[in-house]
């Protein structure tokens, strides 16, 4: 084992995670909630442990089956920042057993330090064990409502689908150890030939499931909207982005796909992503369903950056990753207030929505056009970068089929919008607001108009952080 | 009747199984039978890696080693899979697929 000192933010991590399980057991039920605190605090630790040791080069390095380099601790700042915020908003969801804080925070922490494993990962064995930690973590998080029968139903449906497309890795893996006799990822080891090739596309279909790529993204919308609104961000984002920072490393430092004749595959499963989510998401009636399509159409755009296969390409798709954390926690913590206080997730929740809470409905109205990728907001700077990458390479249909998927998707934002301010509100429910939702809410606000107005600091950051060490 | 077995022979098994647990995944009412399924997938990959490991690449062990890892992921997999069709048993009294049915649209 060379330099396993290089991990040693996650194994805090996953250390912390199994001290907050086990301080389950004696911390009394009413005191409960003193275990989230510790979860966000341990996750923000990480956080700034990384992001302060970032530009070291001494916590950069290559071990037996990891490399440390400034890719990957960029993709774990993406992660870990996801994880305070989806604590955060936790701490206000009231429909999570008050008693089982302990083993929920361990989850989601565990679940994280599988992410940051995962992006790391230069080793079919090591990308597998910490895929099944996300999985398996993911499955129990998601069916963490036990009483609420689609909570049961949504989980059952992550798990199968799960399980199959692990199965379906595991002999793409088989495959690949048998063309190249190792489990380590690199191009010299491995012979062309068609062993290897059916090796990659099935390690590729694994993958694809966890960033709800199209031909496995049935489990989303099921999964998404049964699962607890916390839960549901997390898995909307984290699992997502540090799919595609494994993808960019496998089949883009690698395997470069253009080598192994991939891109026509990547650019066909990029258009049908998005197709698929975007005109799926048109006529959803629940919120977080609508939410579902409209993440996994946002996991198409991602996909072009990388079937560009160039650098300018890998730029986009970090940028993009960043932006996308920002909006779409947003727009899923204005989503938990309301639904919550209403208890339906319906849109009709959303009727006259800027009478009664202003703040929320500017806020979701901004993270809403930033999905759409309208400027000044920031996830147009992400989309102009991903499409410009794609005209550069000559992939220019690929750009028009993101632009009119781009228009596509306004239409079911605009029809959110449309239901906060022009429409009477239906009931004089008072709409709670929690404090933790009011943090998370303005820190994904503030991202999305500060990064869309002045990007540079951003792209200056992506910049910094390209390089993928073998 | 004698002709050793090759590698081919063990291929064809795996490949067989993992057919028969696609098959299987697909159309399956019954969810324990959609989990034996998926196991029969995960051995007919732990198959090819014994012989992957046996025929082309005798010289370390880790074809062996990453099969131990698969059946130990596997077994812990499958009982979170258990675990939650117990819970949806319990409210539905039911273990058959197209009986889950409050998520659609």
């Amino acid at each position: 084992m060379n330099n396993l000192r290089l991990l040693l933010p996650e194994t805090v991590l996953a250390t912390l995670a199994l001290v907050i399980a086990f301080a389950d057991l004696v911390v009394p039920a009413k005191r409960a909630r003193v275990l989230y605190h510790l979860a966000w605090l341990s996750a923000a630790g990480v956080l700034a442990w990384i992001a302060f040791t970032m530009g070291d080069a001494s916590t950069h390095g290559v071990g037996t089956l990891w490399s440390v380099d400034p890719f990957s601790q960029f993709f774990k700042l993406t992660t870990l920042l996801t994880c305070v915020l989806c604590l955060l908003l936790g701490l206000d969801y009231a429909e999570l057993p008050e008693n089982q804080a302990g083993t929920f925070s361990a989850l989601m922490l565990l679940s994280t330090a599988g992410l940051m494993y995962l992006v790391s990962a230069t080793d079919l064995l090591l990308i597998f064990v910490a895929l099944e930690l996300v999985s398996i973590s993911s499955f129990i998080l998601a069916g963490f409502e036990r009483g609420n029968p689609k909570s049961n139903e949504g989980s059952m449906k992550y798990f199968l689908f799960g399980a199959f497309s692990s199965a379906v890795m595991v002999f793409g893996i088989s495959l690949y150890f048998g063309a190249t006799g190792t489990t380590h990822l690199a191009a010299s080891a491995a012979a062309p030939g068609p062993m290897l090739i059916l090796g990659l596309v099935l390690i590729l279909l694994g993958f694809g499931f966890k960033a709800s790529l199209a031909p496995m993204h049935f489990w989303v919308p099921d999964a998404y909207e049964g699962a607890p609104t916390p839960v549901t961000t997390f898995l909307s984002v984290a699992p997502k982005l540090a799919t595609f920072a494994a993808l960019a490393r496998v089949f883009g430092a690698i395997f470069p796909l253009q080598a192994y004749d991939l891109t026509l595959l990547f650019s066909i499963m990029a258009a049908l992503t998005m197709t698929i989510g975007n005109f799926t998401a048109m006529f959803q009636t629940d919120v977080k369903r609508l939410l579902a399509y409209s993440s996994i159409a946002q996991a198409g755009y991602l996909l072009i950056g990388l079937a560009v296969g160039t650098p300018l390409g890998r730029e986009g798709v970090m940028l993009y990753s960043f932006v996308y954390v920002a909006m779409n926690v947003g727009a899923f913590a204005v989503v938990q207030a309301v639904g919550s206080a209403k208890g339906s997730y319906d849109l009709s929740a959303f009727d006259g929505l800027c009478k009664r809470r202003l703040g929320l409905s500017l806020s979701l109205m901004f993270c809403l056009l930033s999905l759409a990728g309208i400027p000044p907001l920031a996830g147009f700077m992400g989309k102009l970068y991903i499409f410009s990458a794609a005209v550069q390479t000559g992939q220019w249909w690929l750009a028009v089929v993101g632009v009119l998927n781009s228009v596509v998707s306004v239409y079911y934002y605009f029809a959110i919008a449309h239901r906060m301010f022009f429409k009477e509100p239906s009931d004089d429910a008072a709409i709670p607001v929690g404090a933790y939702i009011y943090g998370g809410v303005a820190v994904a606000v503030v991202g999305v108009l500060l990064f869309g107005v002045n990007p540079e600091p951003l792209i200056a950051g992506v910049r910094a952080s390209t390089q993928i060490l073998p | 009747m004698n002709a050793p077995l090759t590698l081919a022979h063990y291929m064809t098994v795996a490949g067989l199984l993992f057919l028969i647990g696609v098959f299987g995944a697909l159309t399956r009412r019954n969810i324990i039978g959609i989990l034996m399924s998926i196991e029969l997938m995960f051995n007919a990959a732990n198959i090819n890696l014994a012989a992957f490991d046996r025929f082309l690449h005798p010289e370390g062990v880790t074809g062996q080693a990453l099969a131990l890892f698969v059946m130990t992921v596997a077994a812990a997999e499958i009982v979170v899979g258990l675990a939650l069709l117990l819970a949806i048993y319990r409210g539905t009294d039911t273990v058959y697929a197209e009986d889950f049915n409050l998520l659609r649209g």
